[in-house]
């Protein structure tokens, strides 16, 4: 085979507390187009960003045609002839489509004015030699493109010039089947092109349809690089969660028969009749792809985001939900996931944002009885040991698994029957996980229910009595314990097989 | 682990404050007013020292109780002031809103012959029109700076409208005028205390104790801080907004009628014009952030107390208008940039310990 035209040669990434990427090796040759997948966090969005220059990595090297590009910047990676299709390309509302295609590098007339007549000339020839006539009106606004015809502007920027190797992030998310039919033709096209593809993709399907050879990671750590004539879907699942379980979690069930929660024919924007139970002690877990609609299911129950219909009852009882404020006061908890956006109050103390949801409780006439207050958070701060110099340090300049306690602390002091935990453990260090899980673990054996939102399929498995998968806002028959395997809840997530 | 050794020198740094022991009155007066409002402190005293060397006259009692007088006016509006960019909003119209008191508490008097009527009309008429504002930017969801900055021409509009002729309504009224400038304690060594001037000293200490001790306060340095979290933590935004402005209402209504009071006459414009401005500035003067969650009362009225006393000391040094007016407008900047340059450090700090570790 022809020499390589990527060549990324032991790549290694580290953020606070994470190891992204570890010992990375991998080739894409001219007229090959290289499938990437792995679950989410497994390091591939970290590795295109690396390539196209928006991360530093701290070792290894990568070559793009031969040339070194191991510390390019993002313009650099682009002059080098690394182009990525973004999954969402950014847009400029109030020019035309062809001005969305050259922005940044208009061609230029005597005396720097723009040669509007070259960039619609360029504009058509490419539509012409990929295919899109009919497709893109180049003289449509911006904000008039649907999502497809975005995507195709998005593409013409990256094949305009110079362009070697060519990374597509999720390209069909976006597309109806014909589009995506539409895109493989031009995915082909580049290949007989001879330029190298790198194809990043959930859909396993699409995968075994488009792709040479198939490139996966698992936690920053390569596990398979095989052509797709040798491997079938199930082996690539296999590779993609195969891990040990062995630092999970072990915890002990006491599930009651108590109904804390009972959901039946949820619906709302993102969701369709969903129906479901968590039991008093019991956790149940939320497996699913970024975008399948847990956290906006989560946020449908606690009133956050509108249900359009169905019934949500706490412990046998009728609740009509419409706020934060009546969801708290039917006893549900929610620790958002974006702690920092949506958690905590970061520029007041460690006590006012632990106390926030049980002002009301501890207040006579609307006036707050500190002592109180003190001694109702007060035991949780150091049950949880956050490290805080005083109960009146600002939340903002806490560490981040610190940050989470607060959080929990919060729901804690208002101890609820529901408790929604939504990833409760991201950016969170190893140490202060594990303290998480016992305290989670503690909650259910006191009684509570919790519905735990994790894309971690360790804690996942090792935390919940039962799991519940996602899709595109539908739920897949809650899979207990017993016969939960990451194969089960990958294959329902990606929908290769129906779980 | 790098945490252990972050926490450490915070604590070592906070370590001072902590202490109980030590502690002097320097401490104690630190303890009063709140670090943050230490810097004002020091300026008020430079200015004081400064003022003080070209004339004798400022520290009289007469010139004191003065300084009181003026301040009553601005200082009631930047109370309400407070509570409303501490939740992150803004509240451009007040001064509009004094104006139509003014009008209301004159016409009142005047028509009806009730002083007890005419302050309740005119905080009244506060009130609502806060009311209109909170609709504005709860329910049209209109950024507060726009809907504030329309409704500040349009309340103008109303006090002119609803003074017969669009004048100014004279009001001879000995109980009215007595809220205005009436003095309290007066002997003959001592001016007295000024009548307005207790009623902020009484508005901002309750005020002072709803920010700080009652759930209504706290929940509105919780929205300023984080709005989403805020309604995640139960706090139902929409409710304190109809409340926070209408309590910014009702206080630029009360400092309309003091206006009234003062003047003999319910004035739609004059005596109510750029009051928003001053206020505005003494808010962010006294340590609160443009972006919310933080401020103080106690931070406000030293800022109030700071303008007064610059206003009066160059009127006593014969300082021309103009100079006083460039002189506000550079302490308005002062006040931004200091805010900025605060929020910078936090920052830097945050991310320092965010690169330290988890």
């Amino acid at each position: 085979m022809s020499s390589a035209i990527l060549d990324v040669q032991g790549v290694g990434k580290s953020f606070p507390g994470v190891k992204a990427l570890s010992d990375v090796n991998m080739k894409v040759h001219p007229g090959e187009v290289v499938a990437f997948v792995g679950e989410n966090g497994a390091g591939k969005s970290t590795l295109l960003k690396i390539l196209c220059g928006d991360y530093r990595l701290d070792e290894g090297a990568v070559f793009l045609d031969g040339a070194e590009v191991s510390h390019a910047s993002p313009l650099e990676a682009r002059d080098a002839g690394f182009r990525l299709v973004r999954q969402e390309p950014e847009i400029v509302p109030h020019i035309s489509a062809a001005e969305n295609i050259f922005i940044g590098e208009y061609p230029r007339r005597s005396g720097g004015r723009v040669d509007h007549a070259e960039i619609r000339r360029i504009t058509n020839d490419l539509l012409e030699r990929y295919g899109f006539v009919g497709v893109l009106d180049i003289d449509a606004l911006g904000r008039t493109l649907s999502p497809a015809q975005q995507h195709i502007v998005e593409i013409l920027r990256a094949l305009k010039d110079g362009v070697k190797v060519v990374a597509f992030d999720e390209p069909t998310s976006s597309l109806t089947t014909k589009e995506a039919d539409r895109l493989f033709a031009l995915i082909r096209k580049l290949r007989r092109e001879g330029l190298g593809i790198i194809y990043v993709s959930h859909r396993l399907h699409e995968v075994m349809e488009i792709a040479d050879r198939v490139f996966v990671l698992k936690d920053g750590v390569p596990t398979g690089n095989l052509m797709i004539a040798d491997t079938d879907e199930e082996e690539i699942v296999r590779l993609m969660v195969g891990r040990e379980l062995a630092h999970g979690y072990k915890r002990q069930e006491v599930t009651t028969d108590e109904v804390v929660l009972e959901v039946e024919n949820l619906s709302s924007r993102w969701h369709d009749n969903i129906s479901f139970r968590i039991r008093a002690g019991e956790i149940v877990g939320f497996a699913g792809l970024v975008g399948a609609g847990r956290t906006e299911l989560a946020k449908v129950l606690f009133g956050e985001y509108a249900r359009t219909g169905g019934v949500i009852r706490i412990c046998g009882e009728n609740k009509d939900i419409r706020s934060p404020a009546d969801a708290i006061a039917a006893n549900i908890g929610f620790a958002p996931e974006n702690r920092k956006a949506e958690g905590l109050i970061l520029v007041r103390s460690v006590i006012e944002n632990a106390s926030m949801a049980v002002f009301s409780a501890l207040s006579r006439w609307g006036i707050l009885r500190t002592p109180a207050m003190i001694d109702k958070v007060a035991p949780y701060i150091r049950q949880l040991e956050i490290k805080t110099p005083s109960m009146e340090q600002e939340v903002g300049k806490l560490s981040g698994g610190n940050q989470q306690k607060v959080v929990l602390a919060r729901w804690l002091a208002a101890a609820p029957r529901l408790l929604i935990l939504d990833e409760p453990t991201r950016a969170v260090d190893v140490g202060a996980k594990a303290e998480i899980y016992r305290l989670i673990d503690d909650l259910a054996r006191q009684g509570m229910a919790i519905m735990l939102i994790s894309s971690e399929m360790p804690e996942l498995l090792s935390m919940s009595d039962r799991i519940i998968v996602m899709r595109d806002g539908m739920i897949s028959d809650p899979i207990e314990k017993k016969d939960a395997t990451e194969e089960a809840i990958v294959n329902f997530a990606l929908g290769t097989r129906a779980a | 682990m790098p945490t252990e050794e972050k926490t450490v020198s915070i604590t070592e740094q906070s370590a001072p404050q902590m202490s109980p022991d030590s502690v002097s009155i320097f401490k104690r007066i630190t303890k009063f007013v709140g670090a943050e409002n230490l810097s004002l402190m020091i300026a008020l005293v430079i200015m004081v020292a400064l003022i003080t060397t070209q004339t004798e006259f400022f520290f009289s009692p007469r010139n004191l109780m003065n300084i009181g007088q003026n301040m009553a006016v601005v200082g009631l509006i930047a109370v309400g002031m407070t509570l409303v960019i501490v939740s992150a909003g803004l509240d451009i119209s007040v001064g509009s809103i004094a104006g139509c008191a003014s009008v209301v508490c004159a016409l009142t008097v005047t028509q009806l012959g009730t002083v007890v009527g005419g302050v309740a009309f005119g905080m009244g008429i506060g009130v609502v029109l806060g009311l209109v504002n909170a609709t504005i930017i709860s329910i049209l969801r209109v950024n507060p700076v726009v809907a504030t900055l329309a409704t500040f021409s349009a309340f103008r509009g109303v006090a002119f409208l609803i003074a017969p002729g669009g004048r100014p309504i004279g009001v001879l009224d000995q109980n009215l005028a007595w809220l205005g400038s009436g003095r309290l304690f007066q002997t003959e060594t001592f001016p007295g205390l000024p009548v307005a001037f207790i009623i902020l000293i009484f508005v901002a200490i309750a005020a002072h104790f709803v920010m700080t001790s009652t759930v209504f306060g706290r929940s509105i340095y919780s929205m300023g801080g984080n709005p989403v979290a805020a309604r995640l933590a139960g706090i139902n935004l929409t409710r304190m907004r109809y409340a926070i402005y209408a309590i910014s209402g009702a206080l630029s209504g009360l400092a309309g009628v003091i206006v009234t009071a003062r003047t003999s006459s319910g004035q739609p414009a004059s005596g109510t014009q750029g009051l928003e401005l001053e206020a505005i500035t003494a808010v962010f003067l006294g340590g609160a952030l443009m972006a919310g969650g933080k401020g103080t009362i106690v931070g406000s009225m030293l800022a109030v107390l700071l303008l007064a006393t610059l206003s009066n000391g160059m009127n006593l040094l014969g300082i021309a208008t103009f100079y006083q007016l460039v002189a506000k407008g550079l302490l308005l900047v002062l006040a931004v940039a200091i805010g900025q340059w605060r929020l910078a450090r936090a920052e830097k700090l945050q991310s320092r310990l965010a690169a330290a570790g988890k």
